[in-house]
């Protein structure tokens, strides 16, 4: 399962996803729906956090919500750090999404919409280095691009009453929560999970096994 | 290599696969499905599959199940032997087992070999072991891996053990009919709280202990895990062990004696009289060690030292000693500086056992210590064991590896409590309806919420969605009584949030929208519309039947969709390894008080990151056991149960339309 299309260069070159881009291993599918359906769990139980806490902190001034919402980018940012292959981002999160409606969270079946919307603008970090390239500044675009298309669609659907004022702040706010913890978290989340040999199936894993091999 | 003269995997399913831990392979909800998944791969049409199903089950001893059965309902060698069932339906060439038997009691291991032995008679099996001596007698050859990889060994069995069985031995292999090695004598260094020989340190008087497991519609099944009928006392200096059936509660009862899983009677206590449940985590800690059978789920360092070190660190009494002479024992020296969590399944539970003892706890609770270990670790594993019970530590394992019975002083016999009398929940209303009309009668409603004019015509709509609620969450016509407490509290613990989150839309509009109270109402109102329809008809959508109706209703493409839904049937599983990283963390001293944020962000983190190494170590297994059903090919496969449109499904839709009706007319 070597996954070798650069010649080895340097220690820390980036491995990629083996054979054809578009072809999917049974391992692949797997990967991302069992990290779907776990981060889907985190996710319920962040929606608990969400509601009390969280909310609290948000009364006097709302946008201050975005600086929370990063949490909700993470399965995204891994998904697509882990498989390294076109969609894997976008279904990663779009599970991850479903199965947090499915336990009962506050946004019901609309959570499905914002799994699209943050997933999308985590495919998208990865697309614009046509899946070449997942190191820590990818991982903190795909971060940071899960925010645009989600803010369009909280501005319109749930904060429509919220001042321009309110809401231009609240998108800057939710970058920068996409940045710290989705991007910056799912990174060392998973190189962690890569030091645990947990990913030897997937380039991260292989780039760990390279790096102790030289 | 070639298999019937092709290369591997030309034919799907012609390499048939079963593999060591009981439920690893398993894909489908009910056994009749299970064993059907690869003749769907396959592409057989969906009314030629209860045939072959039905000889499949036979040949393995399965065929008094109904094929309704659900997959976690069976015992581990009942699991085993579906596995096997699953790989025949696809009439095999070779069948390779790896461990098939491991993890199981010597009688349940015994009907999987019968099951290999009738139903694959005249296949050519490989069986891969660290114990040969039951399938000896049916095997006609042996072939002997050196430690190096290469092969040491090739022949018949009679010719390889009459000739090299000392040899292989005292090279550590089980050679059949060579006594078991005398444990080593480990110096552990000292207990952490030292008891005279004999004295009480827990007592754990018969206990019953329920196995509660939650739907998503609020509706729970009780089952009876384990049923002990005389107390037990752990003692300074002895040895216990508890013996019985895979599936029969051993576990449970050691985590019941840790004081991790409460029982609905009973009590444990320890001997000042104080229950082991309620001590902090830092008093736990010098009293217990423990050893659970996912021994990976108890690793919570990142290399291997500090694993053995953690316990003792935290209680302030760490020996580095005394840790490097224990990795050097159990031939873990090397691998000092390894992440624990890249060992070996045998080499983790070393670890394991090694990280339980190094601190001196009075007791140590150990899950099948001996599992995956050959004659050498053997030996140093019940070597730690018996050398504890000399420093004056007590031991209770469950285990079914006869020779780590023979050593202890006590064993005690756990029984699988009798199965009760089915108690048929009757089912909901909505549970009559598909998933895809489901997400159709939550989706519908934001319609109207967005068309309403106001607050009055929302309550209008949300009146409308409380008499769907009645009828829906009602139990179906001609089950008896009408309606269930449990699905009502399930419904008032889903809308909670959004009762929350409409309070905070409608707060944040009486602040911006000049203190208006109306339209405060109004943006309250509408998210309410929006979110409450899910509320009440997510939780009854089947997972089990999400990924038939996602591919054959909505043709989604069939291979992601088979793998959401084999993802989605272990969601129980990922809350289990979740609190078993909470278990461990709790019985090596880690404690979390809310007091301290700090401890609550650590456990959260240990825990999350345990769930993800979980899953991601399920998803490569299942991958391996899917592919050798032939999932890789199984573009164009076909579908055993259909996904009808029922004429619930047209009336809940129906009605989810009618809240968009009232508003139009109100509009109008």
């Amino acid at each position: 399962m070597t996954a070798t299309k650069t010649p080895a260069a340097s220690s820390a070159r980036t491995v990629l996803a083996t054979g054809q881009l578009m072809g999917w291993r049974t391992i692949d599918l797997l990967t991302i729906a069992f990290l779907g359906v776990a981060f889907g769990v985190a996710y319920w139980g962040y929606g608990l956090i969400y509601n009390g806490p969280i909310s609290a902190l948000g009364l006097a001034f709302q946008p201050l919500f975005g600086l929370f919402v990063g949490f909700w980018f993470i399965a995204g940012v891994v998904g697509g750090l882990v498989v390294r292959r076109p969609g894997a981002a976008l279904a990663c999160e779009l599970i991850a999404a479903i199965v947090s409606a499915l336990f009962g969270n506050q946004w019901g079946v609309t959570t499905v919409v914002s799994g699209l919307a943050q997933g999308i603008g985590a495919e998208l970090a990865f697309a614009i280095f046509a899946y070449k390239a997942f190191g820590p500044a990818v991982a903190v675009l795909a971060g940071a691009l899960s925010a645009p298309l989600e803010w369009i669609y909280e501005a319109y659907a749930y904060f429509a009453d919220w001042t321009w004022a309110w809401k231009l702040a609240y998108l800057p706010l939710m970058v920068i929560s996409g940045i710290v913890i989705a991007g910056v978290g799912g990174w060392l989340l998973t190189r962690a999970l890569a030091r645990a040999g947990a990913l030897n199936p997937f380039p991260p894993g292989q780039e760990v096994l390279e790096r102790r091999a030289v | 290599m070639t298999v019937d003269g092709r290369a591997p995997g030309t034919r799907p399913g012609a390499v048939g696969l079963v593999l060591q831990e009981p439920g690893s392979g398993t894909v489908a909800a009910t056994v009749a499905r299970d064993v059907a998944f690869g003749l769907e791969n396959i592409g057989l049409p969906a009314d030629t599959m209860p045939a072959h199903v039905e000889a499949a089950l036979t040949a393995v001893g399965l065929d008094h199940l109904d094929g309704d059965t659900p997959t976690g309902a069976l015992s581990g060698g009942q699991t085993q032997r579906l596995a096997l069932a699953g790989a025949l339906a696809l009439r095999p060439t070779l069948l390779l087992l790896d461990e098939p038997t491991a993890m199981l009691d010597e009688a349940s291991a015994a009907t999987v070999r019968d099951a290999v032995v009738h139903g694959a008679a005249g296949l050519t099996t490989v069986v891969v072991e660290h114990r040969i001596e039951p399938w000896l007698e049916h095997a006609d050859r042996i072939i002997v891996l050196g430690r190096d990889g290469r092969i040491s060994h090739d022949g018949t069995p009679v010719q390889v053990l009459a000739d090299h069985g000392d040899e292989l031995a005292a090279d550590g292999i089980w050679v059949p009919g060579v006594a078991a090695p005398e444990p080593l004598a480990i110096d552990l260094g000292a207990l952490a709280r030292p008891a005279g020989p004999g004295a009480g340190l827990l007592t754990c008087e018969p206990v019953r202990v329920e196995r509660r497991r939650n739907h998503l519609d609020g509706s729970s099944d009780v089952s009876t895990a384990l049923i002990t009928e005389a107390p037990l006392e752990v003692a300074a200096g002895r040895a216990t062990a508890l013996v019985g059936p895979s599936g029969g509660g051993k576990s449970t009862w050691l985590a019941t004696i840790a004081g991790l899983i409460p029982p609905s009677s009973g009590r444990v206590v320890t001997s000042d009289g104080r229950a082991v449940a309620e001590l902090p985590a830092t008093e736990v800690a010098p009293l217990l060690g423990w050893v659970p059978q996912w021994s990976s789920s108890a690793l919570l360092s990142r290399t291997v030292l500090d694993e053995v070190l953690l316990t003792g660190r935290t209680l302030g009494t760490a020996d580095e000693g005394v840790a490097r002479h224990l990795l050097d024992v159990l031939g873990l020296a090397h691998l000092e500086r390894a992440d624990p969590q890249t060992l070996s399944g045998g080499e983790q539970r070393r670890l394991a056992v090694a990280a339980a003892l190094a601190h001196g706890p009075g007791a140590v609770l150990a899950d099948e210590p001996t599992v995956g270990q050959d004659r050498g670790t053997w030996a140093a594993v019940t070597g730690l064991l018996l050398s504890h019970r000399a420093r004056g530590g007590a031991v209770v394992t469950a285990t079914h590896d006869p020779d780590l019975v023979e050593l202890v002083d006590e064993v005690r016999y756990v029984r699988t409590p009798p199965p009760q009398p089915e108690r048929a929940t009757p089912p909901a209303v909505l549970s009559a309806c598909g998933p895809l009309s489901l997400v159709a009668a939550a989706t519908i409603p934001m319609v109207a919420a967005v068309l309403s004019p106001g607050w009055r015509v929302s309550l209008v709509v949300l009146a409308l969605l409380a008499v769907g609620a009645v009828v829906g969450l009602a139990n179906r016509p001609g089950t008896g009584g009408w309606t269930l407490p449990g699905r009502w509290r399930g419904l008032a613990i889903r809308l909670l949030p959004g009762a929350v989150g409409g309070l905070s839309v409608g707060w944040s509009t009486w602040l911006l929208g000049s203190h208006d109270v109306e339209t405060a109402l109004s943006a309250a109102l509408r998210l309410l519309v929006i979110v409450v329809p899910s509320a009440i008809t997510l939780a009854f959508i089947d997972p089990d039947d999400l990924a038939d109706h996602l591919g054959q209703r909505l043709r989604l493409p069939a291979r992601p969709v088979v793998a959401l839904g084999a993802a989605l049937q272990r969601v129980q599983s990922f809350g289990a390894a979740w609190s078993e990283v909470g278990w461990a963390r709790r019985l090596r001293g880690q404690g979390v008080s809310w007091r301290q944020p700090r401890s609550v962000v650590a456990h959260l983190w240990a825990s999350t990151f345990g769930m993800l190494l979980r899953s991601l170590g399920s998803a490569a297994t299942l991958a391996v056991a899917m592919d050798a059903r032939g999932f890789a090919s199984g573009g164009r496969r076909t579908w055993a149960e259909a996904a009808p449109w029922r004429l619930a499904d047209t009336l809940v839709v129906l009605a989810s339309l009618s809240t968009v009706l009232v508003v139009v007319i109100a509009r109008l």
